[in-house]
């Protein structure tokens, strides 16, 4: 299972936008990895919060697309900035803003909730959309229209991988000839009622009386994950097609694999079969060996039981090459993006191509010896990075791997 | 009823080994949430459904309908995908939680409301509940759900790797009108359409497919040569299309556009029918 094709149908990166805690540019959000900075801070405590004191990974200004009225964008939901603005740049960065041929442009929007949240937001609001039967327009195709996208729009969503998948489905039309280029990415909002679904789970760390080491995947004292938000968006074109004068390249998306716990819709699995074998079909799909890969970025978002899953599923999977493997989390520092981290991910492994350097899991004070990986503590490791792998979990079992490599 | 060629150059996607329609009122989820199964088809876990939404009780019950009224059904779903495409699903509960969040705050959110109600929740449900570890996947959630279902699985089905991929589209006939609480003031249909797409091993395989024309203009047809399907556009005329093709006997194909003008086609060729002029059929404007 998962995608089986040869290695040329790799999709060249043409164009990045991002909006993150980390940044809102790529060079900014690159600087904020290798430099170890964490985007974790104390955020205003929503009413009837379940914590006096509220901490996540929030993103301070949205910046307003070129292509964009302020007015009018100053009126879109903070879900709708939030994808629209780092779309824009994107597309922009590409030099398809405006392209003639927009009917041969696809767009992909990872997003996991995109209803839940627009009626929460509208009830925060005091607006009473939620109890009403109506049926208004999805956000991706508001997002076509408005970035003038006339090719295929659709959301997906697989709960925490949304955006990684996003771009599996992107290069998936663009092998089939679908599309010509597609925009792929995705995007969350901090919300009230999300942060405390999952600190009722217990899926959040509590550690609120010290918000920068509260994210600390693969550290024995970690104690869930810190909420994030955000979005990060990819242009993928062909490989073939992707040298117009001027133009960069940043890297490609060589390979995907794509596989199911098929363990429970809320409990993560403990068995590494699974994401293992997500990750074993991405290389295939790549049509590269484990010995090849110069970096993982894990998944690993903090919590006890899914970081050492994970770390199984890397050994599995990348057998003696795990030793000498530089493993490292950017959820550390970022937080957890939730349906963007796949996508913000990706672009942290375009960080790495460029700067050919590692960015490190900050908080890895002690490394739990069921995580036992090469990890990159603290700071950054200078470290030839041609092909790196992405891995992206999500509730209800979902596993993604991605595999960027530098553009030939 | 206007006839249009057969297009063999139209490549099919995949082939449909097997699928159902289910309908269920509102008020009788509950019940089928306690005992999913129809008779022949696996079991699932005790309670499984029990914290889902409406739209997943429903289509999962879509997945086993399909499974067991058949015949022949696979020998393993191991190596299945599965794809979900929803229309405004977990609006009950949204609502529901909102309203008691206004009052009691963030304790009243049940840890069940993301991974139940979020646009993955129906995809992920049928793959635990049946064991399937191929990719499970949402798509839409909007009023769009079946040309964004149909059209991500079509693009996926060839190169998954999968044995099959599932698509489950659901809706509301109506959407549930609510009270200040969340409780339904009426009791709309909820719909379920269930299908196993396979991926075309063979240019002219038997059976229906589907099949993506991309940038698809409508042909033009002579006034009232063409049959409008019953129940008008979306997920209803698609259920009608499908009752249409796969009945004994019966040729047809019908199309669907996409927003974005990509056509999506359902043929049942004419050396499984007979003949060689199929009949089109379209939905309803």
């Amino acid at each position: 299972m998962g995608t089986v094709r040869p290695p040329d149908h790799a999709a060249a990166i043409t164009g990045v936008g991002v909006v993150s805690p980390l940044g809102s540019s790529f060079a900014e959000v690159a600087d904020s990895l290798l430099a170890g900075r964490s985007g974790i801070r104390e955020i205003a405590s929503a009413r009837g919060a379940r914590e006096a004191r509220q901490f996540a990974g929030p993103v301070a200004v949205i910046p307003v697309p070129h292509s964009c009225p302020p007015a009018g964008f100053a009126a879109f939901d903070r879900l709708e900035q939030l994808c629209l603005s780092p779309a824009a740049t994107a597309l922009a960065d590409a030099g398809l803003a405006g392209a003639v041929a927009a009917e041969r442009i696809g767009l992909v929007l990872g997003v996991g909730a995109e209803q839940l949240k627009t009626w929460e937001l509208d009830f925060l609001a005091g607006g009473t959309r939620v109890f009403e039967p109506r049926r208004d327009e999805a956000l991706v195709q508001r997002m076509a229209r408005r970035l003038g996208i006339a090719g295929p729009a659709v959301t997906v969503a697989a709960a925490c991988a949304s955006s990684g998948y996003a771009l599996a489905l992107g290069r998936a039309w663009l092998a089939a000839g679908l599309v010509d280029a597609c925009l792929v990415g995705g995007c969350d909002i901090l919300s009230p009622t999300a942060i405390a679904a999952f600190y009722n789970l217990r899926a959040l760390s509590r550690r609120s009386d010290d918000p920068l080491k509260a994210s600390r995947p693969f550290d024995r004292e970690r104690d869930g994950f810190v909420m994030a938000e955000g979005g990060a968006f990819l242009v993928l074109e062909p490989a073939s097609a992707a040298r117009r004068p001027g133009g960069r390249v940043y890297g490609e998306l060589a390979g995907v694999g794509m596989s199911s716990d098929a363990h429970h819709m809320v409990t993560p699995c403990t068995d590494p079969a699974q994401a293992a074998r997500a990750i074993t079909l991405a290389l295939a799909d790549a049509g590269v060996e484990p010995a090849d890969v110069d970096y993982v970025n894990a998944h690993a978002a903090g919590t006890p039981v899914g970081d050492v899953a994970e770390a199984g599923a890397i050994r599995r999977a990348f057998g003696a090459a795990t030793d000498t493997l530089p493993v490292s989390s950017t959820k550390s520092m970022s937080g957890h993006l939730v349906s963007g981290a796949a996508a913000f991910e990706a672009v942290a492994c375009l960080a790495a191509i460029e700067r050919q350097a590692v960015p490190p899991t900050v908080n890895l004070d002690d490394i739990d010896p069921a995580c036992a990986l090469d990890h990159v503590p603290h700071t950054a490791r200078p470290h030839r990075v041609r092909v790196a792998a992405s891995n992206s979990f999500g509730f209800g079992g979902a596993n993604l791997c991605l595999v960027i490599r530098q553009a030939a | 009823m206007h006839t249009l060629p057969f297009e063999p150059s139209v490549r099919p996607a995949c082939v449909l080994e097997r699928h159902a329609v289910v309908e269920v009122p509102l008020s009788e989820i509950q019940a089928l949430r306690d005992a999913p199964a129809p008779a022949g088809a696996p079991s699932l876990p005790p309670r499984f459904l029990r914290h889902c939404d409406e739209q997943t009780v429903v289509g999962v019950r879509a997945v086993l309908e399909a499974l067991a009224s058949q015949a022949d059904p696979p020998a393993t779903l191991a190596r299945d995908g599965v794809i979900a495409a929803p229309r405004l699903a977990g609006r009950i509960t949204a609502a529901q939680t909102l309203a008691q969040v206004a009052t009691a705050g963030g304790v009243a959110v049940s840890p069940h409301v993301v991974p139940q109600c979020s646009l993955h929740a129906l995809a992920s449900a049928v793959s635990v509940a049946l064991g399937m570890h191929g990719l499970n996947l949402g798509t839409s959630g909007g009023p769009e759900a079946l040309s964004e279902g149909l059209f991500a699985a079509l693009s996926l089905v060839p190169t998954a790797g999968c044995d099959r991929i599932w698509l489950v589209l659901t809706e509301w006939d109506e959407e549930p009108a609510l009270d200040a609480a969340g409780r339904p003031k009426n009791d709309p249909l909820c719909r379920g359409v269930a299908l196993a797409l396979a991926p075309c091993t063979v240019a002219q395989p038997a059976g229906i497919t589907f099949a993506l024309r991309p940038g698809a203009e409508r042909v033009a047809a002579a006034p009232g040569s063409e049959t409008a399907v019953a129940g008008g556009s979306g997920l209803a005329a698609f259920a009608a299309a499908l009752a249409l093709c796969t009945a004994s006997g019966v040729i047809a194909s019908w199309s669907h556009v996409c927003p974005w003008g990509t056509e999506i086609r359902i043929a049942a060729p004419p050396s499984v029918a007979g003949a060689t002029s199929p009949p089109i059929l379209r939905e309803a404007a």
